[in-house]
């Protein structure tokens, strides 16, 4: 379990993190979603004492990172650049990793064996793949078998098998009773592992909610329908209350305030032929990118990603 | 009575819990000795540490046998009791400390130029601990290194003794002093070095900053003919130390100072006080920047 309140960071007067307050549950993946340079990286070497934060705290189990007297036992860390010594074989880099806390060498060779790096662990980490790196890390933050696992990134460099063993590894971490806090940029990954997103953005937390309800945030599905009589189509649904209306094509309709259901009900009883109805979630993405749009650092000139609705305040779904 | 065989079947690997062994892993608490434990580990599975200390090693019976050959062959004219054993024995002080110099400040600036900090620290997040568990093995490791150097050097140096007439002899203080003092003066140099190190944190300043002051600087202070400048380039930190590897008869053969105002240990003293300084100095940055 990790909870931040207030956590502030200051590079003389560029503020990367700005007050972040935010709770990691145990049994559950939260994903730490935000655009590059909106300051996850910070925030998770704050978390693990290897930057002090300007303001504000964090605990991680309770208690602040460094005041724990078995850190590995209690939090295992994946940072986001390669923290090994090229020079070193990925063993003895566990090896040297558990002999802080008195781990033996049986602990070592399961991680290598749970990581899948039995054929390469006796060689260089520097001759090493990102994906090889990732796993070596990942290695390294199970040592201790800890109750909370920070990863920065995980998933970075690796081939689709790694992508989908990381995932399945995390999701059974979680279902362990762990308390699991991933960042990563690729938001499909997210909605495919993540219970609960902190979304933030410029430093600030802009969403932290359930991913069914980050994607809610973005508003509600809308119904497109397929249909060569449109224009009648269009005269009966616009009668109905709430219901907005956009036509998208000579023979498409995108219909919000309504559902499948009752788009069908009224075509029915006008024998309106339909060629296509479908309920179109909102996709991570695109919430994403309306939560994010007015916090992106450096957007292209070109992007059409500007928040065309409100932008939800920080903590308005917890 | 098909019990055993269904207990047969092997359980999927996938059902075993992805973090744990049968029970819990066993974790302890971080402590001093399981930090040099580790450190100890770290060091002795790079590839550079050995043939640093390789070369290091090698240069005390290489040089001692060097300088013995040719001062055999002038030895004739000399008075008896000229030459100085332990001074001959112990040629390779200045090469051994290029080289362990390089080692103390690479074992820690090694550390943050591939990111090992991270997870270094990580492992010991109040830092000090850290510091001073690979402190002591770096350090351990220059000391034993020198000290079987200098009895390498020793043995090498042996088949001119008489030829010369010289020779190295335990109960004569100075030459215990110069045979002992190598490995002290050279591990603490070495904790210099490491300390410089920890303070730059980058392998190619630190490296050039340590030789600098070693091989530049303090000759430098040395040469500058104005008086309270070479008093004080015999209080600087080489010099200073090198106090404990100079023969009285002989001079320095570290340094070109040649100021004696420091009895041997004394010198001594002075080098390790500039130790503690750089080594508080390493502690204090490291509990305040960030990593």
């Amino acid at each position: 379990m990790i909870e931040a309140h207030g956590l502030t960071k200051r590079y003389g007067d560029k503020t990367v993190v700005d007050g972040m307050t935010f709770t990691v549950q145990p049994g559950k993946v939260t994903g730490f979603l935000g655009p590059n340079g909106a300051g996850k990286s910070t925030t998770m070497r704050m978390i693990v004492g290897l930057d002090r934060p300007t303001a504000g705290s964090v605990t991680v189990n309770g208690r602040p990172y460094a005041q724990h007297r078995a850190p590995l036992g209690e939090v295992g860390v994946l940072l986001e650049a390669k923290a090994v010594h090229g020079g070193r074989s990925a063993r003895d880099h566990l090896l040297a990793q558990a002999a802080t806390h008195g781990i033996g060498a049986r602990r070592v060779d399961e991680v290598i064996d749970l990581t899948g790096l039995g054929p390469v662990a006796r060689r260089r980490a520097g001759t090493f793949s990102l994906g090889m790196g990732q796993r070596l890390g990942i290695a390294a933050a199970l040592l201790g078998d800890p109750q909370t696992l920070i990863l920065d990134e995980p998933v970075n460099g690796l081939d689709p098998e790694g992508v989908l063993w990381v995932r399945t590894l995390l999701r059974r971490l979680a279902a362990e009773g762990r308390a699991v806090f991933l960042s990563s940029h690729l938001m499909s990954e997210m909605a495919l592992t993540a219970d609960h997103l902190v979304v933030i953005g410029r430093g600030r937390v802009v969403a932290d909610a359930p991913v069914a309800d980050v994607i809610a945030l973005a508003g509600p599905p809308t119904v497109r329908v397929r249909t060569p009589d449109v224009r009648a189509l269009a005269a009966l649904l616009s009668r109905e209350p709430g219901v907005e209306l956009m036509s998208t094509g000579s023979d498409v309709l995108e219909v919000t305030g309504s559902t499948t259901a009752q788009v069908a009900a009224v075509a029915a009883t006008a024998a309106i032929p339909l060629h296509e109805l479908a309920s179109v979630q909102v996709s991570l993405e695109e919430a994403y990118l309306q939560l994010t749009g007015g916090e992106v650092e450096y957007r292209s000139s070109t992007s059409g990603t500007a928040p065309t609705t409100t932008r939800p305040t920080a903590g308005a779904h917890r | 009575m098909t019990t055993s065989a269904r207990h047969a079947v092997p359980t999927p690997a996938t059902s075993a819990p992805a973090g744990r062994a049968q029970g819990r892993t066993p974790v302890h608490p971080v402590t001093f000795p399981r930090l040099v434990a580790a450190e100890w580990v770290k060091i002795r599975s790079l590839r550079s540490t050995w043939w640093a200390l390789a070369l290091a090693f090698v240069l005390f019976p290489l040089l001692a046998a060097m300088r013995s050959a040719s001062v055999a062959t002038i030895a004739d004219d000399a008075p008896p009791g000229f030459f100085v054993g332990p001074a001959y024995v112990t040629s390779g002080v200045t090469l051994a400390l290029l080289v362990l110099c390089g080692l103390g400040v690479v074992a820690v600036t090694g550390e943050y130029r591939t990111g090992q900090i991270r997870s270094t620290l990580a492992a010991a997040p109040t830092r000090l601990p850290a510091l001073w568990a690979k402190l002591t093995v770096v350090v351990g490791l220059a000391f034993a290194t020198a000290f079987v150097g200098t009895l390498a050097g020793w043995a090498a140096a042996a088949p001119w003794f008489d030829e010369i007439g010289m020779g190295v002899d335990l109960t004569d203080a100075e030459h215990v002093r110069l045979m002992i003092g190598v490995p002290l003066y050279l591990a603490a140099m070495t904790a210099l070095a490491y300390a410089i190190g920890a303070v730059i944190r980058s392998s190619a300043a630190g490296i050039t900053a340590v030789l600098g002051l070693v091989f530049v600087v303090e000759p430098a202070f040395a040469y500058i003919p104005w008086e309270p400048l070479q008093q004080l380039a015999g209080y600087l930190p080489t010099a200073a130390g090198a106090r404990l590897v100079t023969s009285d008869s002989i001079g320095s053969i570290v340094t070109g100072s040649g100021a004696t105002a420091l009895g041997p240990w004394e010198g001594y003293l002075v080098l390790l006080g500039w130790v503690a300084a750089a080594l508080v100095t390493a502690a204090v940055l490291l509990r305040r920047r960030d990593a």
